[in-house]
């Protein structure tokens, strides 16, 4: 089960996080995100090492905490994705078909005239597309 | 790269070093405590070499020099794994003991991160790390598994004043004094032994010491045997510069008590004891246990060979029972032997075979499971799940070597245990990791940062939180990242708070108060918490940058009143610019007012041109919003503005006031004048001083509370007292009634305004909040007096306008307008008193009417010799009535003069404006046609609807205005109307008559009385008839039409018509219909205008109190100036055998006009009746079908009646032609009548109309030209009206 997804700007600041437990754990998924973008720019920073290439914008397992894998995308813009799920055996495709749905419902969001880049994306819309996303994330290929 | 100079070969250097088991009488340590220390204190200092230069030949055959050798001394009771709790109670006291070091900077402001990674490595990892992790690593000593902690030699010590000292040597070795691990067979008991005689050299002379020492050399052989003297110094204590024995006495007493004894006799010889023991005793010992130990083992596991063997042999061949904790090793097995052999190895410096020889072992342990021995061996390569803690540090200690901090971070974190305490101290260096590796990860320093300080929370380690949290601020500072600051700034604030540090905890808690992205239930905790916080600091802080509640810049308003003053507070709600447009027939022009500019101008105003202007005395006002961001509500207390005045007795000192910022004092009024404009407490307290100061103005202060998410709009005043400069700086507020916030209205507000130039062109923004006080004036209060709100159209009601002016010098020369004067008339000053509605009633005493004195553009003069002063209010009627339904600003502007020349304004204008809603009420219309059969008299038609919601309107009297028209039922009221009120939505259409009167009599019906009046009409334009429509007359008398008030918005609705008032020429008519809503269904919000009222009017009639008045202006059916009507039978029998039918008509054509008229009448048989039916009905302009309608069906039901079924429309033949000349021509004087004869001959029975002719008007002027400008219309033909004759077959 996906229990955050998170946008965050290229300075670093979160621009949309969403959880999706019942539970009262907006810090600690924070803190997740949050420690997760050390290990993009480490990613980033070393493309060689992390055996990323040119133009790959799927940056794959960030890290496994105890209960948590924690995936990241990168776009062109430098704005980072972040997904945070609880399954342990998560397929490859399947998150990377997440994210690339998930970019397609951030760039029509940030395409609406009235959002300030930079600024948290507070459409509803955007907030419902992600949580279909969400939703069916793993049916598709699972079926 | 040297390993002693590194931190982890220096590490291991001191921790990995043979031990010396100390086993001693309680006479040595008598002797030696004289100097305040214990026996191995006392030796601990020698015990560190640095170049013992010793040569070294273990396995190899190559001898090598050991340079650094260290051996650890420790007492036969200490060989033992440290009990856990006391190792943990110890372990705490270390990080307590630290935490209390630190105090010193935990109030300092938290370091940049930037700053934090410019510093050096050793800055940023607190000191005491090392110490914990030395005492950590102490905690898991003695264990039975490593051969380094295991004592390799032991020294007896016996003091030289023991009985028997020979057999003290043999009892010291009594088994049950030493530890278990010699006892139990983890380790070879057979280890090298030594033994010291100590001499005190105190208690006599060393000769008995020396024949102990020759017996003992006897007893235990030569080489083993020591002769220690101590306490050689006589008498004098001796001060040790640089005392040796400072730094391993770990309990604080003073330091130079240490060794005073001790001279330096005794200093060599301890040196000499020590050295002599580690290289000609142990390091020989060892270094032969490590060959022989390597010679056995290459003989049993080393090899290929061996190692099959081993596999296939080794399970089963244990001489050992199983214990819980897994095979134990004794000290004979092989495995043993290679563990102490890899050891030794190790303290001896030759880490080659010690590496093999922990590689062979660590395969054996790891088949055997014996987890505890496998990490013991595994320390050095690779980490464990237990006792790895140890080797986790020494595995971090190599990691940072080798500059890896990522991982030695990671490690930091996987030796993380259960306990918190523990964690939180690997934590809190696995985050200063995270800051040292290359690039710096801050995200991850920062969340370690958070762990750690959280679990030192718990553990109630609260400066230790406080550091870590403070560090994590610096990570997130400046992010948006608002949950994990608002945690982190929360818990630094308890820490603090615990501590009882209000003052830091408070600015920390701060930071988190305006969390409106946080649920309700946390938003409650930090508030509480915030408060808890203040509360037990026990004072009011003063915030700048208090986040609650958050104050709407764009909502500042201002209102002052310079010579515009205002009514009520929504009067400046109005645009400026209607104000202007009211105003300017009413303010003096420019040329008038400078007429004694000599004495009048003031000196102050042109300085500051740009400047506003206010009054001393009255109040200036200004409203901002306050918004609650929480979920919560909060009380919001004392809100009040921040103000400063500086009198302007000096002039060159208010202006520069106007351009500095600071402080500065005049001679008048001293600590007036500080300007708040930076961050700055002290300045802030200055101000409170300020406020509290009420010499030179006052200030409102305001309670509010808001709810969660509310937003309220803030109304504070400053009134000045004294003429100077006036600067509004911001405004305060007390947040639950003990922190104080400021807000300064700073120059970002006055940048926003002029981006959108909303401000008002006089004033230029850079002051828009400085103010010129002028000294006070009078000003004018103003009131109407239940004007009501809400109003049906057509409500009529007395009003009375209040002026007040409180000052003693009198204003004059009033003026007044009003916006919109079809809804408020001034009325006169008689009808002050008036009792309303009686006054509308008519009166058998008719004064002419006189007009209020309006000047031009509707500009009313109060009489000249008024003027307002004091406490006597100047009260003045007004006549309010609803004209239209709508919403309706209404403003009214008084213009006055000062009483007072030497005022440095000469005229104020007060502006009053309400709102009103006028509901819909009775919408009525007329039809007006000319009446069939008579001359000069028409039909009218009423509809009324009722439009009103709930009201029922009782409809009362219908007038006409003019004096040429006579109006009247067509039937009895009752009849056509009987419930006589109109409910809700209902209509109802009622006819009339309406007559062209005399002009110059007028008959007007005063109760049961007729009476003529002569009348010149142009004093009464107004004076018209009336009809009752209610048929019980005793309701009173009817209202007069033709007085003020209804003349006065008569007047106004012809004008909003485009109508003059010229009713003599005209042919339209006016209707004015009174009605008032039933009092049974008022609705409330009316019902308080209709008591207000009724205390000034009305006594006994409260019905009477509202009158709804409905004015309509409708013009007649004929323009024409020839009436005519034909007279003669209806129906006719006739007997049509004998002969046609003649029938005979008169037809009546009256001329109304002034002039002679010549008309032709015309009569036409060719054209079929359909035709002149439908030429009659395009004709009609009015089209009023419904009369000719009823007329039809009046017909047919007589048709039917007498039983003759006829078509109404014969065919071709036309049934009846007009006998006589076609064509008739007269000639009729003004004002006159004529009659023409007219006749038909009918053929066949049946109904006719007898409208197909036309009347050829031409109006000939009269000689004199009086009246030319009224003569529209000089000539026209008309049709002729519909008239039904029926002819009956007579039998």
């Amino acid at each position: 089960m996906i229990v955050c997804v998170a946008v965050v700007g290229h300075q670093n600041n979160p621009l949309y996080i969403q959880s999706f437990t019942e539970a009262d754990d907006a810090l600690k998924l924070h803190h997740i995100v949050h420690c997760s973008l050390d290990v993009v720019d480490e990613r980033v920073n070393n493309p060689k090492k992390s055996g990323l290439t040119l133009n790959e914008t799927f940056l794959g397992l960030l890290y496994p905490t105890e209960n948590y894998k924690v995936y990241g995308y990168l776009t062109n813009t430098k704005v980072k994705f972040i997904l945070v799920t609880t399954d342990l055996d998560v397929r490859d495709a399947d998150v990377r078909n997440f994210f690339r749905r998930f970019h397609a419902a951030y760039v029509d969001a940030v395409s609406n005239p009235f959002h300030v880049p930079g600024k948290k994306i507070t459409s509803r819309t955007f907030a419902e597309r992600v949580s279909n996303i969400v939703k069916s994330f793993g049916l598709s290929s699972a079926g | 790269m040297d390993p002693a100079k590194t931190s982890l070969g220096k590490m291991l250097l001191e921790e990995i070093t043979p031990v010396v088991m100390v086993l001693r009488t309680p006479l040595v340590e008598e002797s030696c405590l004289k100097n305040s220390l214990s026996f191995i204190e006392m030796l601990s200092p020698f015990c560190d070499f640095n170049n013992i230069d010793v040569p070294v030949r273990t396995s190899s055959d190559q001898p090598y020099r050991l340079q650094k050798f260290k051996l650890r001394l420790f007492y036969e009771s200490d060989i033992k794994q440290p009990d856990i709790v006391v190792a943990k109670e110890r372990l705490k006291q270390v990080i307590t003991e630290a935490g209390e070091k630190d105090r010193s900077d935990l109030s300092t402001d938290p370091l940049d991160i930037s700053n934090i990674l410019a510093s050096s490595k050793s800055e940023i990892s607190p000191s005491w790390f090392e110490i914990f992790n030395k005492e950590l690593v102490r905690t898991v000593s003695f264990s039975e598994h490593e051969a380094f902690d295991h004592p390799v030699a032991c020294v007896s010590v016996v003091s030289s004043k023991d009985e028997q000292p020979i057999n003290k040597f043999v009892d010291l070795f009594n088994t049950n004094k030493l530890p278990s691990l010699l006892n139990d067979g983890a380790m070879d008991p057979k280890i090298l032994k030594h033994y010291v005689l100590v001499h005190d050299n105190k208690d006599g002379s060393s000769e008995k010491a020396t024949k102990i020492l020759t017996e003992m050399k006897n007893t235990f052989g030569f080489n083993g045997c020591h002769l220690l003297c101590i306490n050689s110094s006589q008498d004098e204590q001796i001060e040790h510069q640089d005392n040796p024995w400072a730094p391993y006495k770990f309990d604080s007493s003073p330091s130079q008590d240490l060794g005073h004894y001790l001279n330096i006799d005794d200093f060599n010889e301890i040196k000499d004891l020590i050295q002599e023991l580690s290289s000609k005793h142990i390091i020989p010992y060892m270094e032969q246990r490590v060959r022989v130990l390597n010679q056995q083992i290459s003989a049993t596991r080393k090899g290929f060979r061996n190692q099959i063997k081993n596999l296939w042999w080794r399970k089963g061949k244990e001489d050992t029972p199983d214990s819980s904790n897994g095979p134990m090793y004794t000290y004979s097995s092989v495995e043993s032997q290679i563990r102490v052999l890899g050891d030794y190895a190790f303290m001896l410096g030759d880490y080659e075979l010690a590496l093999s020889n922990y590689r062979l072992i660590s395969t054996d342990y790891k088949i055997d499971k014996a987890w505890k021995r496998y990490a013991g061996v595994q320390k050095l390569g690779s980490s464990g799940r237990q006792y790895a803690t140890r080797c986790g540090l020494w595995w971090i200690e190599m990691l940072k070597m080798k500059d890896q901090f990522k991982e030695a971070a990671t490690v930091y974190f996987r030796i993380c245990s259960e306990e918190l305490l523990h964690s939180a101290v690997m934590l809190e260096q696995a985050s200063y990791c995270y800051l040292l590796s290359q690039p710096p990860m801050l995200h991850k320093y920062g969340f370690h940062l958070v762990l750690s300080g959280d679990r030192y929370k718990k553990c109630d380690q609260i400066k230790h939180a406080i550091r870590t949290y403070r560090n994590a601020v610096s990570v997130y500072k400046g992010t948006p990242w608002s949950y994990i600051k608002d945690h982190v700034h929360f818990h630094i604030g308890q820490c603090y708070g615990f501590l009882g540090m209000y003052d830091v905890a408070f600015t920390h808690m701060l930071e988190v108060l305006a969390c409106s992205h946080q649920s309700k239930a946390t938003q409650e905790l930090f508030l509480r918490e915030f408060l808890q916080i203040v509360q037990k600091a026990g004072k009011t802080f003063e915030v700048l940058t208090l986040q609650l509640p958050v104050i709407n810049t764009s909502s500042l308003k201002v209102d002052f009143e310079d010579h515009r003053t205002y009514a009520l507070p929504g009067s400046t709600s109005v645009k400026e610019s209607v104000w202007r447009s009211l105003e300017e027939d009413m303010i003096p022009s420019l040329p008038t007012a400078r007429t004694n500019w000599l004495e009048l101008q003031s000196k102050l105003l042109p300085k500051h041109k740009e400047s506003n202007i206010c009054v001393a005395g009255e109040a200036i006002k200004i409203a901002i919003e306050f918004k609650n961001p929480l979920e919560i509500p909060i009380s919001i207390s004392s809100v009040s503005l921040i103000c400063e005045l500086s009198a302007t007795s000096d002039e060159t000192n208010s202006d520069a006031s106007c351009s500095t910022a600071g402080i500065w004092n005049n001679e008048e009024h001293e600590n007036l004048s500080v300007i708040v404009t930076t961050a700055n407490l002290i300045l802030l307290a200055n101000c409170r001083e300020i406020i509290s100061d009420t010499s030179s103005f006052s200030l409102s202060e305001v309670n509010i509370s808001l709810g969660g998410g509310e937003a309220n709009l803030v109304q504070l005043t400053v009134t000045p007292k004294v003429e100077g400069i006036l600067k509004i700086v911001g405004v305060r507020w007390k947040l639950s009634g003990s922190v104080v916030g400021f807000y300064s209205f700073g120059s970002n507000y006055v940048k926003k305004k002029i981006a959108k130039g909303r401000r008002k062109a006089k004033q230029s923004p850079s002051n828009y909040l400085e103010f010129i006080v002028i000294q006070s004036l009078p000003k004018l209060e103003g009131f109407i007096h239940a004007l009501p709100e809400k109003a049906y159209a057509g409500h009529l009601q007395h009003l009375v306008l209040e002026l007040r002016n409180r000052s003693e010098v009198s204003v004059k020369n009033l003026k007044m307008k009003t916006s919109h004067p079809r809804f408020l008339n001034i009325g006169k000053q008689e009808d002050l008193d008036l009792e309303f509605p009686a006054c509308l009633e008519k009166k058998t005493n008719v004064s002419p009417p006189a007009n209020p004195k309006i000047a031009s553009h509707g500009v009313f003069l109060f009489p000249e010799d008024l003027s307002v002063q004091g406490e006597n209010p100047l009260l003045w009627p007004l006549w309010f009535r609803a004209a239209v339904p709508g919403n309706i600003s209404l403003q009214v502007v008084i213009y006055y003069e000062m009483g007072d020349l030497s005022s440095a304004m000469r005229y104020r204008i007060l502006r009053m404006h309400y709102n009103l809603q006028v509901l819909p009420s009775l919408d009525v219309s007329f039809k007006i046609s000319p009446y069939p059969s008579r001359l000069q008299e028409f039909l009218v038609h009423m509809d009324v609807v009722n439009k009103t919601n709930s009201e029922s309107i009782q409809v009362n009297q219908l007038s006409t205005i003019g004096s040429h028209w006579e109006i009247s039922l067509l039937q009895p009221i009752d009849t056509i109307f009987p419930s006589q009120s109109l409910i809700a939505g209902r209509a109802f259409s009622c006819f009339f008559v309406l007559k062209v009167g005399t002009r110059i009599c007028i008959f007007r019906v005063v109760g049961n009385q007729l009476s003529t009046e002569e009348s010149t009409s142009s004093l009464f334009p107004h004076i018209g008839s009336n009809v009752s429509l209610v048929p019980d007359g005793s309701k009173g008398a009817p209202f007069d039409t033709s007085k003020s008030p209804l003349a006065g918005f008569h007047d106004y609705e012809r004008l909003q018509h485009g109508i003059l008032i010229r009713l003599e020429a005209e042919n339209a008519v006016d209707f004015i219909l009174i009605s008032r809503p039933l009092k049974s269904n008022a609705q409330p919000g009316v019902a308080d205008a209709h008591h207000v009222f009724s205390h000034h009017a009305c006594h006994c009639r409260q019905e009477y109190t509202k009158l709804l008045i409905i004015i309509s202006i409708y013009s007649t059916a004929s323009t024409s100036p020839i009436t005519w009507v034909v007279d003669g039978p209806r129906t006719r029998h006739h007997d049509f055998s004998s002969s046609f039918c003649e029938i005979n008509f008169r037809m009546t054509i009256y001329n109304s006009s002034n002039a002679l008229a010549s008309i032709v009448l015309k009569t036409l048989d060719s054209t079929s009746i359909s035709d002149q039916l439908s030429d009659e009905a395009s004709g009609n302009q009015v089209g009023w079908h419904d009369v000719s309608l009823a007329k039809d069906s009046k017909i047919e039901s007589e048709a039917l009646r007498n039983h003759v079924r006829k078509s109404l429309l014969p065919e071709s033949v036309s049934p009846f032609i007009w006998s006589g000349s076609s064509s008739t021509g007269v000639q009729i004087k003004p004002l006159s009548t004529t009659e023409i004869p007219l006749q038909i001959c009918v053929f066949s029975p049946g109904t006719y109309d007898l409208s197909n002719y036309v009347l050829n008007w031409n109006l000939q002027p009269v000689k004199d030209h009086e009246n030319v400008g009224e003569r529209t219309q000089s000539s026209g033909t008309s049709l002729g009206y519909p008239y039904y004759l029926t002819v009956l077959p007579s039998d």
